[in-house]
């Protein structure tokens, strides 16, 4: 064995403690980016798998070649076919079976009332297709649906609803249709596609209740003879098809919805994730930089002796990265199994929470395999390596110098270093922020700000430990002047234990004021546009449901105690070549229930061929009032509107209005997606809700909420991705946490001696237990402190970029009472690191401790 | 006999009564303490001498509450230390006793006068008038008032050990314990640390139990106890250098047998 890696691995196997904390952190950074890369890797196999079985025996599939995508939209809308394609299809050689495919969204209502599937995965409804080759679901029990109202549902809809064989209850599509089980049906062998719901229905109820006119298909699935392959199918197929229509194989359309469930859900969930485990990772590296750095600074007479023996610089350098290498290898291994298990604890979770994931074994790709495994040792040794150098350039002549304890802190050169970065970030933020608004300046600003914030740190820290200590030291006499002392004895190690923490907290209270921004806007978006009494609304997030029926808004207008109800539905269209959503309503209740601005024009009579825009639109694509647009719809039209008003605010109105009566040629499965009511004069609120409420029940019972309620819920999904953002944080700010430990641990063994003699003049076990917590719980508020002011400003700075760059007026917010629990939490946080290293510095035997050399 | 110290001793500030102290455990265990007992009279000034290994250290850290004993007892003024848990052990030398080093004396972060005013610090006591005045004359004595603000590592290894000293002294213990204090200083520091030592005990009326290896130092007790192989020897009233010189050289000769 070479001489440096020797000594190395009898140092380690000598100091086994003081790395434990290097350790887990590395282990817990790689951990979480392996079990997201675990997860990825598994859940695109699920939907692989998912719809490679939902393509099943379909050779292929003739669908319309042109969808139509909203900007912000997910899938585009496709033209539906027209099912009397099916017969020419049928007559072509080699096709052994067509049949048209309806497809629809369809809510269950469940045996209790309530809707199956809530507002989380899809739920969709169809024709039943009997041939057994071209339907992805099997019948399980029962038989398939013969008359008109009868259904077969998949068993894990009817399971969680608690439907049976015989049951009659109600689909909501949305429109309630009343529906008897006559069958139950398994997917792939399961009890359903993941936590998807689907209805089977007779094709003359899908034609009824899911497509605008009957006719009408999503596609046809086609199989084919014996001897025919699905390439040559398609080719066969494509001579028959009219312009605009197209056919591919059932492998095609398999590979494409797998690609556009990872390209969009499955990157962005991924990448999210991904963002985390970074913060988690640069949590860690200055906590295992610190932790060598400390190492090194202790041993520095051992250095020097191996110096004076005739070790070279690069000997001793090379056995101190040898050292982290030993503990970067093995932790990354550690974190790597650890990944994988959580992700097949996730695995195991989710489907038990009810989160709609597919089932499937655990896959671990390569890149998952040895991604986590670089990261974490160029993590390591990256951190490890100005230590290294350092330790490398010990004199020999240190080994004769008392121990000499790193208490260099705050450098001339640093302190202009951190101020010019300083300065520099707060220009390019503001130059970012006000001057020209950019997301871009801005994020660069915000990134030069941490580097300040980090380089700054230990010129800050001397300034902000005594600041904050100082009550310390007057309410818990010496114990706490010893602490607050103890904390200043060397700024930049208190500086670099207390940056892992600042960038952990930072990241929170960003967040925090993000999200309380955005509800602030929300809130303010909602008061400002919505000039109704109450809106009946589904929750603005998830996939599911169906929304609301349109026959709702004129059920509502009809009460006694309502003045005006007025529908939202959503429509698409190209406007000029470019998807854009349309807001289908009536446009005259529309502008009573909002507000909309000024109005240029008069919404009062859009009629058939008139629209209405908002400035901003308009504006982008030079139109006035009188001017005209060229509008094509997914049925393939193209008409040409009269644009007859101009209005001011987007924000629910959407940005294009046109008349219920304008889109019905065109339209698709109906559905509303708000109802705005205003109340008759003199009506008392209360009662018109609760009149609301009771029509409201025959169709789904949807929320009924008055303007404060409406704008709250609308923030719900606010508050719930900011709990899983806090949760994800989680790992960060327990990494700093290991890091505060160990600082203090190994503090605590530097300072032996003085802690001996402490114990000898007098001081009780639980006062130098109090002494190091109160150390650690002051570290942990200089980072805390600096946490809170860093994610502040950035949350600021993100969210008055976000105003200047995008349409929309964003609002900025500071939650007082969050922040407050933020910096409480750090400072517990601070308390929790200290319980372990105050327990062992008591546990010193003060006879050892003085006797030490 | 020295008449100055006979009649200030009236009580017994300290004592162990057949102390035994083992350390480790089968054969490699080594009686550091072979049953010795020994009484530190209130009052005066006591070095215990003895080579290297002969366990005057392990004396003294016993006799302190520093360590405890294997059997026997040790006893600070009436108190049992045997008897006592961990925190009143500690309330006990915070409150009773003094305790000089030979190195490490001071907490670095704290100043000169923290440093001196530490233990009653412990033990959140508020200064009253006599004390504050018995303090504010440890400082004239020990010479230290102009460095009363200054951090350890400004001061030299002679002045570190008066303030260490100071310290010792500022609780008014029952009784000081020093342990070799001028083992790492120059002869003229070495003297000054002793001087004040001695100075304490026949003007002021304390009592100094002191460690060390020099027969220099040990010349200024009222009395000599001489210990080897964790046995009690000998005993010298009103020393001098020579004789405690030629009394170790005797015990060098014939005191190292098994």
């Amino acid at each position: 064995m070479n001489a440096a890696v020797r000594i190395s691995v009898s140092s380690l196997r000598a100091h086994k403690r003081r790395f434990a904390g290097t350790f887990l952190a590395v282990l817990l950074g790689v951990a979480f980016l392996a079990g997201t890369l675990v997860m990825g890797d598994t859940l695109r196999a699920s939907f692989d798998t998912m719809f490679g079985n939902a393509a099943g025996g379909t050779d292929a599939v003739v669908r319309s070649a042109a969808t139509i995508t909203a900007p912000g939209e997910g899938q585009g809308v496709r033209r539906p076919v027209d099912t009397a394609l099916v017969a020419a299809v049928e007559r072509t050689p080699g096709v052994a079976a067509a049949v048209p495919d309806i497809q629809g969204a369809g809510q269950l209502v469940g045996a209790n009332g309530e809707p199956v599937g809530g507002q989380g995965p899809p739920t969709l409804a169809g024709n039943w297709i009997d041939d057994p080759e071209l339907n992805a679901y099997r019948l399980a029990e029962g038989r398939a649906p013969a008359r008109s109202g009868e259904v077969v549902v998949n068993r894990g809809a009817a399971e969680r609803g608690g439907l049976e064989i015989g049951d009659t209850t109600v689909l909501r599509t949305p429109d309630p249709v009343d529906v008897t089980i006559v069958g139950l049906a398994t997917f792939g062998g399961e009890d359903g596609m993941a936590q998807v719901t689907f209805t089977g229905m007779t094709r003359q109820d899908a034609e009824r209740y899911l497509t605008a006119r009957p006719g009408e298909a999503a596609g046809i699935l086609v199989r084919a003879g014996p001897g025919t392959g699905a390439r040559e199918l398609v080719d066969a197929l494509e001579p028959v098809l009219p312009k605009g229509v197209e056919a591919i194989t059932g492998q095609e359309l398999a590979e494409e919805n797998t690609d556009m469930v990872s390209g969009r859900f499955l990157t962005l969930f991924t990448t999210f994730l991904l963002v985390f485990s970074g913060v988690a990772l640069l949590v860690a590296t200055f906590s295992i930089h610190n932790t060598f750095a400390i190492v090194v600074a202790q041993r520095t007479r051992e250095n020097a002796l191996l110096r004076v023996l005739g070790a070279g610089r690069g000997q001793v350098t090379a056995s101190t990265l040898a050292e982290a290498a030993v503990v970067a290898v093995t932790a990354s291994a550690a974190g790597l199994a650890g990944g994988i298990g959580i992700a097949a604890g996730l695995q195991a979770l989710f489907p038990a929470i009810g989160f709609p994931f597919p089932d499937g074994g655990l896959v671990v790709g390569r890149q998952s395999l040895l991604l986590p495994l670089a990261v974490g040792v160029v993590v390591c040794l990256g951190s490890a390596l100005l230590p290294a150098v350092r330790a490398g350039r010990t004199a020999p002549l240190a080994a004769l110098r008392e121990t000499a304890v790193d208490r260099s802190g705050a450098s001339r050169s640093r302190a202009v270093a951190g101020a010019v970065l300083g300065a520099t970030a707060l220009a390019v933020t503001l130059t970012g922020v006000l001057a020209s608004p950019s997301l871009w300046l801005a994020g660069g600003g915000a990134l030069l700000a941490l580097a300040a914030f980090v380089v700054l740190g230990p010129v800050a820290s001397t300034t902000a430990v005594r600041l904050l200590g100082s009550p310390l030291a007057r309410l818990r006499g010496v114990t706490g002047g010893l602490a607050r002392r103890n904390a200043l004895r060397s700024p930049r190690r208190t500086a670099a234990t207390a940056s892992a923490l600042m960038i952990g907290v930072a990241v929170v209270s960003l967040f925090t004021v993000f999200g309380a921004s955005l509800k602030a806007t929300m809130d303010q978006t909602v008061s400002r546009s919505f000039a109704g009494d109450v809106a009946v609304s589904t929750p603005s997030f998830g996939a599911g449901g169906s929304g609301l029926s349109p026959r709702l808004a004129p059920a509502l207008d009809a009460l006694p105690e309502v003045d005006t109800a007025v529908g939202l539905g959503r429509g698409v269209a190209e406007v000029e070549g470019e998807g854009r959503a349309l807001t289908v309503t009536d446009p005259v209740a529309l502008a009573r229930t909002f507000d909309l601005g000024a109005v240029r024009g008069s919404l009062d009579d859009l009629g058939a061929d008139g629209i209405a825009v908002t400035e901003k639109e308009a504006g982008k694509r030079g139109l006035r009032t009188g001017d005209t647009a060229r509008l094509a719809f997914t049925d393939g039209d193209r008409e040409t509107f009269t644009v007859r008003a101009v209005y001011g605010r987007s924000e629910l109105a959407g940005d294009y209005v046109i008349t219920r009566e304008a889109w019905a040629p065109h339209r698709t499965q109906d559905s509303d997606t708000l109802v705005a009511v205003t109340f008759a004069d003199g009506v008392d609120p209360a009662d018109g809700k609760a009149a609301v409420e009771r029509a409201a029940a025959a169709y789904g019972g949807p929320d009924v909420q008055t303007r404060d309620e409406y704008a709250r819920s609308s923030a719900g999904g606010i508050d719930m991705m900011l709990t899983l953002v806090y949760a994800l944080l989680a790992l960060a700010v327990l990494i700093a946490l290991l890091g505060i430990a160990n600082t203090l641990t190994l503090a605590v063994h530097e300072r032996t001696r003085e802690l001996g003699l402490l114990r000898a003049v007098g001081q009780t076990r639980a006062q130098l237990r109090a002494m190091v917590r109160w150390e650690s719980v002051l570290v942990a508020a200089f980072g805390t402190a600096g946490g809170l002011a860093l994610g502040g400003f950035l949350g600021w700075v993100l969210v008055e970029a976000s105003d200047g760059a995008s349409d929309s007026a964003f609002a900025f917010a500071l939650p007082p009472v969050r922040l407050a629990v933020v910096a409480l939490v750090g400072l517990a946080a601070g308390a929790l690191a200290g319980l372990r290293p105050a327990r062992r510095a008591a546990r010193l035997d003060v006879l050892r401790a003085i006797a030490t050399e | 006999m020295s008449t100055t110290t006979v009649t200030t001793s009236t009580g017994t500030a300290a004592r162990v009564a057949d102390a035994v102290k083992v350390y480790g455990s089968g054969d490699t265990a080594v009686r550091a303490l072979d049953g010795v007992s020994v009484t530190f009279p209130a009052g005066r000034f006591t070095a215990i001498m003895g080579p290297s290994g002969s366990g005057k250290s392990t004396l003294m850290h016993c006799a302190a509450g520093l360590d405890t004993l294997t059997s026997g007892a040790a006893f600070i003024g009436d108190t049992e230390l045997g008897r006592l848990d961990d925190r009143r052990l500690t309330l006990l030398r915070r409150d009773r006793v003094g305790f000089v080093f030979q190195a490490f004396n001071l907490v670095p972060t704290l100043t000169v006068a923290e440093n001196i005013t530490l233990p009653m610090d412990l033990a959140g006591r508020r200064a009253d008038a006599a004390s504050a005045e018995w303090t504010d004359a440890l400082v004239d004595i020990v010479g230290l008032r102009d460095r009363l603000h200054h951090l350890p590592a400004e001061l030299s290894g002679g002045q570190q050990q008066r303030v260490a000293v100071a310290r010792a002294f500022a609780g008014r213990p029952d009784v000081v314990f020093a342990d070799e204090p001028t083992g790492n200083l120059d002869s003229r520091s070495g003297e000054e640390v002793l001087g004040l030592l001695g100075r304490a005990v026949r003007r002021m009326d304390r009592t100094v139990v002191m460690v060390t290896h020099d027969p220099v130092a040990a010349a200024h007790a009222d009395e000599v106890v001489f210990l080897a192989d964790g046995r009690l020897v000998d005993r010298m009233e009103s020393p001098t250098a020579e004789r405690v010189l030629d009394r170790m050289k005797a015990f060098d000769g014939k005191g190292a047998p098994s």
